[in-house]
């Protein structure tokens, strides 16, 4: 943490999270899942960033967004490279993999880009900047064993911390006397983002033990009854009956 | 008649517009998302066709989803049945995966668009893609084949259409083959087993069989059997994709062929592991087509017409097609622009329109371009905005420079009128270069396209000069009007054209009518006046893993941030400043270290 410059220092919640993160980083096929997982949501994150550049009307946010769009892919493409390359002498296995601590609204999960303004989007890359920025320095710092892993780390935070600053910089710009209000927009809509993914989260979860119960207990049967048909069932041409399906009415 | 035709939910969602008949919009969501293969509901490309058309959702006579979603969900819970218990990890997924949006079209159509749910209607996938292909293609009776992957159970279906000016139209389907024997499947199981994307880089395979021997042939017949009615069938035990959500081959699959390809180390042909996945990819590629020509000569025989339609995602396989053509005795093959699933959406609308409704039948408009247009005086702003060199003249004038800054070894972003639907950048989006040198290629692929070198790149070449630089065979111009046809390039031009020569020494051309993009054939002949050979290394306008550019800010944004010299849009020309990229006040702020 010594190494922390004063823009990079994690929140308080990510401090605390610490032990969690050095236990999730200790396993080598931990680090591939999520490197890999990095690598989409940096590409995901320049994808938008570049939409944001091709539909803002302002030509130095329009340069500013291209050049940080790019700084997103090559991040995508570092982590990528970081997990080919570890997953050479480790294979990845299922596991524990703490998706849901990856630094949400990062990749601007379901930001309709064509939508925002350039001060809502300007907020609200400040705040995802900010996060990942807090997020990468815990990563960085926890990752004392895998050198080449850490040093991925050190030089996207060093991005990241550019991008942190330029995007709050712009916004006072764009917008000098509501741009505080426009930060608090930014932090609700982060914040209901979350609660939105730990619903769906959730609510996936129990759908899925709901479906495997039902699995287990009410299919055996049917499952009988559809391998005794399948069994049954040749290969090779079905005839098609004239005047089969031709009702456009029909969803079956 | 104002019909909508929607494809969507699985792949390359996409929205067409008919009105009385004909096509007048029709664009993919990716274009518009500017996220690739999107397959979610194709919202902006239903209000990108309504707008083009200028007509309210309350204005549709009908839309049609291109596939029947309770058929598909009975073929999604039957494989989780047959599967128990292996499929118990897939089956929460997939039901989860059908349950939450898919099945509930009618309901999603009505409540996105406002209308009644009685006007929304459900073509079968494969008589989506059978229309797609016959009734776009300039041929009033034909046989028709359609091979995918998979729809509702259907993975290949035969049969024949008629259609008569103003009159009626037919669509018949003999018969089919259903699910789980499937071509597309057994392509795309050898796709994610060569370590790429399944549903998006089988042309890949396609590419990299080139550089391979079918060594590995009686091995991929183990997994594919004729069966006496002169079918297929695959046997299963080499297979997963029907019982598994993870992996779609078994470890029988495994222990014949050896272990798969890890998808993030590069392909080296120099080793031995390298020319075994080459190999592989030939195989199972000389399987594929000795398939579908034997189907297609059985087709033939059937049907005795000179005319094939080919539809489905496996339609997209440039050498099949060539080899169908050549051997199958059909004269003629029609391939449409979007033969997969996008242009499913184009086939439902076109199937409700002449069959379900009986309207009389229209000669259409044989070109892929049915998207949104570009701008040239929009990318003039933006560029001088940002300190380019902006030209802006008339056609004679730009072609010409144009035509001397290919000459001259520049790269040229080349974007002009309505969008292109499909997959294949047919001259509206390209990115153009001289054809000549295996430079140009290498720079094509270190500088732009940054995608592995054993992939081809395509030239374009005039429709009057073709022969003279390709050897197509009767009826193969047509096949190569969409670049659907894989033909050899001619030995005496190989060594001028080595950048769009592949290592087997063929090509994936495309020849150009004049009335089809007429300044993009003006550019070959200006081209052609000043190095003597009037063909041009055509690729799609895009950057690895994105869509291909709609917009000319996209096209701006694209021109940006790769090694493309030159950029046009309609009558604009963009050159690179290069002061402009270093000097300018964006660059000083960029200085990281001092913010």
């Amino acid at each position: 943490m010594d190494s922390a410059r004063p823009h990079e220092r994690p929140t308080a919640f990510d401090r605390m999270l610490t032990p969690l993160h050095r236990w999730i980083w200790s396993d080598a096929d931990r680090r591939v899942h999520k490197l890999f997982r990095f690598s989409e949501t940096e590409t995901d994150g320049g994808r938008d960033i570049l939409r944001a550049a091709e539909v803002t009307s302002d030509p130095l946010l329009r340069r500013l967004y291209l050049e940080h769009a790019i700084d997103e892919f090559r991040h995508g493409v570092m982590f990528r490279h970081r997990a080919a390359a570890l997953l050479k002498v480790s294979r990845c296995h299922s596991g524990f993999q703490g998706d849901w601590l990856a630094p949400g609204g990062h990749g601007l999960d379901d930001l309709q880009v064509d939508g925002e303004s350039d001060s809502d989007m300007l907020a609200f890359l400040h705040l995802s900047e900010k996060a990942a920025a807090s997020r990468f320095t815990v990563y960085r710092d926890v990752m004392q064993h895998d050198p080449p892993t850490r040093a991925v780390f050190e030089e996207i935070l060093h991005d990241e911390t550019f991008h942190m600053n330029y995007t709050l910089t712009q916004l006072a710009r764009v917008e000098p006397k509501r741009h505080r209000r426009h930060l608090w927009g930014a932090r609700l809509s982060r914040l209901w983002k979350a609660y939105l993914r730990l619903a769906t989260g959730l609510a996936g979860i129990l759908g899925s033990m709901l479906l495997m119960i039902q699995y287990f207990v009410l299919l055996p049967p049917f499952a009988w009854l559809a391998k005794r048909a399948a069994r049954r069932e040749h290969s090779g041409w079905t005839i098609v009956s004239p005047g089969a399906n031709e009702s456009l009415n029909r969803q079956y | 008649m104002n019909i909508l035709g929607i494809s969507a939910h699985y792949h390359d969602s996409a929205a067409a517009l008919v009105i009385d008949g004909v096509p007048v919009c029709a664009v993919q969501e990716e274009r518009l998302s500017r996220h690739k293969g999107d397959a979610a509901f194709p919202l902006l490309a239903i209000e990108s066709c309504l707008q083009h058309a200028g007509i309210e959702p309350d204005e549709l006579d009908a839309v049609v989803f291109y596939e029947r979603p309770m058929l598909k969900f009975d073929r999604i819970l039957t494989c989780g049945l047959r599967a128990f218990p292996q499929s118990w990890r897939a089956f929460p997924k997939a039901m989860k995966n059908s349950l939450g949006e898919k099945v509930w079209m009618r309901g999603i159509i009505s409540s996105h668009l406002g209308m009644s749910g009685r006007k929304v209607l459900f073509t079968e996938h494969h008589q989506s893609h059978a229309a797609a292909a016959f009734l776009t293609a300039p041929t009033s009776r034909a046989a028709i084949m359609t091979v995918d992957a998979v729809g509702e159970w259907t993975t290949l279906s035969v049969g024949d259409g008629e259609r008569v000016a103003n009159g009626p139209t037919t669509i018949k389907r003999f018969r089919d083959i259903r699910f789980p024997h499937s071509l597309g499947m057994l392509y795309s199981t050898f796709t994610a087993y060569l370590g790429f994307k399944v549903n998006e880089d089988e042309y890949k395979v396609m590419g990299l069989a080139a550089y391979g021997q079918p060594t590995q042939v009686e091995h991929v017949r183990k997994l594919i059997r004729h069966t006496p009615d002169g079918a297929f069938a695959l046997d299963l035990n080499y297979f997963e994709f029907h019982t598994t959500a993870q992996r779609s081959y078994s470890s029988r699959f495994v222990e014949l062929f050896g272990p798969p390809r890890n998808p993030y180390e590069p392909i080296d042909l120099d080793t031995a592991d390298g020319q075994r996945f080459a190999d592989c990819a030939a195989s199972v590629q000389q399987v594929l087509e000795d398939t579908l020509v034997g189907l297609a000569q059985a087709l033939h025989q059937e049907t005795g017409l000179p005319d094939l339609c080919l539809g489905g995602g496996v339609a997209l396989n440039g050498v099949a097609n060539a080899r169908i053509l050549a051997e199958s005795g059909f004269e003629r093959v029609f391939v449409p622009p979007a033969p997969g699933d996008a242009g499913c959406a184009i086939g439902a609308a076109l199937y409700c329109d002449r069959i379900w409704f009986g309207n009389p039948d229209h000669d259409l408009p044989d070109h892929p371009f049915w998207g949104p247009s570009v701008d040239g005086s929009e990318l003039a702003r933006v560029a001088r905005e940002d300190g380019h060199l902006v030209g802006e003249c008339h056609d004679g004038a730009l072609i010409n420079q144009i035509a001397d800054d290919l000459a001259a070894d520049h790269i040229v972003g080349w974007m002009e009128g309505a969008l292109e639907f499909g997959p294949r950048a047919l001259g509206h989006r390209s990115i153009l270069a001289a054809p000549h040198t295996i430079e140009m290629r290498d720079r094509l692929n270190r500088e732009i396209k940054y995608r592995e070198p054993f992939r081809p790149f395509a030239p374009v070449v005039p429709f009057e000069v073709a022969e003279r630089y390709f050897d197509i065979p009767s009826g193969g111009a047509r096949l190569a009007r969409f670049m659907s046809g894989v033909f050899p390039v001619r030995r005496e031009w190989r060594s001028r054209l080595q950048a769009i020569t592949h290592v087997d020494g063929t090509a994936r051309v495309q020849v150009l009518e004049p009335a089809m993009a007429p300044r993009l054939h003006a550019l070959l002949e200006a081209y052609g006046q000043r190095t003597g050979i009037p063909v041009l290394l055509n690729t799609s306008f895009n950057l690895a893993g994105e869509p291909i550019v709609n917009r000319e800010v996209e096209g701006y944004s694209t021109f940006l941030r790769c090694g493309i010299d030159v950029l046009v849009a309609g009558e604009t020309r963009v050159m690179k400043r290069k002061a402009a990229m270093t000097k300018t006040p964006v660059n000083t702020y960029l200085n990281k270290e001092a913010v």
